[in-house]
């Protein structure tokens, strides 16, 4: 079964509210994180998130969207990333973003490209295979400053295999549209 | 529930003002620019000062950068998306200083800092106040600062930093720019914002006053930055002429 346009579309706009949230999230943790090489590796990373988050905003508009348009997820997703944005450890915090949600991203978008057909959406396949390199260039920047500062606080590996569960139960996060906003 | 940021006010000698940003224990943070150690010259020991100093600057940069994607999720997303670069702009800054300060034999924590940029900007309630404080007035006065910075590394013998710190000044300009021309649109869109504006201004000089802050040494503006960053060849000499005015008062009275 191919996949829609609208299906595409929503998909697409999904995922941009999911990265602008996470954005919104290390932006909000630079300014009450304690450690500096923290709030660097963020600063960073805010900007890898809002350049994820503009691709797929124009992709939303090649949808029959919006530019920039965002739709928000299901109601578990939502809740799950507000709770990960009110986390205050840095040891949560570091693993939230880098143990949790970036491979929790990762792992969505391949579930997406199995789905979807390649050449028919190839202008998202592109966008998604290059998020893949920058995930995965954050995650080893993240890595990277853990060698460099051994001494900085790690959270229990439960903690983060829980939000894992968490996040891998809600399955499709894409709302289903009201009849209105289906029509609109 | 959009990210907010958790952060109070403190008063400094009467003025009230955004409390700190976290920094860990090892920092020494005080509240007025005299107690921020400068011992003046360009010794090694004044060199690592000056570059402490800016370690903690660039980070405040991001933290007020970041500051703004937060508070105002409703802005054009063309300029978040300035803001979000400034954001990792910033923290290539901060890890630049931060190697040069190691090369010179420091370690964050060293001196005593204060963070007056993020207390000032941090309590401005719109977008347009925060541009015209941060980028259009204290980046665009470290474009100043910087080229005379740079001279006085090289002459000290340390030409690396004086090439990091044209590197950054390369990024200010941009930060400038786009400052100038967001304000354009967000004036011309909205004209209270004017009114935001001047009573940002009016409200840095009320802290400035309170805190002792730097005011304008005697540092030329440099034309050729402003002028890339946006500024007209009217706004130019206004800076220009402003400084004069201000270093004459200042020069008049340590002469009474």
């Amino acid at each position: 079964m191919i996949l829609s346009v609208k299906e595409r579309g929503q998909f697409v706009a999904t995922i941009r509210w999911v990265h602008v949230a996470l954005m919104e999230t290390l932006a909000a943790w630079v300014p009450t994180t304690p450690e500096m090489e923290v709030k660097l590796l963020f600063g960073e990373h805010v900007w890898d998130l809002a350049q994820h988050a503009d691709a797929l905003g124009k992709r939303t508009f090649e949808l029959r969207m919006p530019l920039q348009h965002s739709l928000r997820p299901v109601d578990a997703y939502a809740t799950l990333l507000d709770e990960i944005a009110a986390v205050r450890p840095t040891a949560q915090r570091l693993a939230a973003i880098y143990d949790v949600m970036l491979p929790a991203v990762d792992h969505r978008y391949r579930r997406y490209l199995d789905e979807t057909d390649s050449l028919i959406d190839a202008p998202t396949v592109r966008i998604l295979t290059r998020h893949f390199h920058d995930m995965e260039r954050m995650r080893a920047a993240y890595a990277r400053l853990r060698d460099e500062l051994p001494e900085l606080p790690r959270e229990e590996p439960a903690w983060g295999a829980a939000l894992r569960a968490r996040e891998a139960a809600i399955g499709n996060p894409v709302a289903q549209p009201s009849p209105a906003s289906a029509e609109a | 529930m959009p990210a907010t940021v958790a952060i109070g006010t403190k008063a400094v000698r009467g003025v009230e003002v955004r409390d700190d940003p976290a920094r860990e224990p090892c920092f020494d943070i005080v509240h007025l620019h005299e107690d921020v150690p400068d011992s003046g010259g360009m010794d090694r020991e004044h060199r690592r000062q000056r570059l402490h100093r800016d370690y903690n600057q660039e980070v405040q940069t991001i933290e007020i950068a970041a500051l703004c994607l937060v508070d105002f999720p409703d802005a054009a997303w063309d300029l978040r998306m300035e803001l979000a670069r400034q954001c990792w702009d910033e923290a290539r800054h901060a890890a630049l200083i931060h190697q040069r300060l190691a090369a010179s034999g420091g370690r964050k924590g060293q001196y005593a800092i204060a963070n007056l940029d993020w207390s000032v900007v941090a309590m401005l309630d719109s977008m347009a106040a925060r541009l015209a404080i941060q980028n259009r007035t204290f980046e665009a006065g470290s474009l100043d600062i910087e080229q005379v910075a740079m001279r006085l590394f090289r002459e000290a013998g340390d030409p690396e930093t004086a090439e990091v710190l044209d590197a950054i000044a390369a990024d200010e300009i941009h930060h400038v720019r786009f400052a100038n021309e967001w304000l354009t649109r967000l004036t011309t869109e909205e004209p209270r914002a004017v009114l935001k504006i001047a009573t940002a201004i009016a409200w840095l000089k009320r802290v400035v006053a309170a805190t002792g802050g730097d005011g304008l040494h005697e540092i030329p503006t440099d034309h050729e930055a402003r002028k890339l960053a946006g500024f007209s060849e009217g706004e130019i000499g206004e800076v220009a002429r402003l400084a004069q005015t201000v270093n004459g008062a200042i020069a008049r009275g340590q002469d009474r």
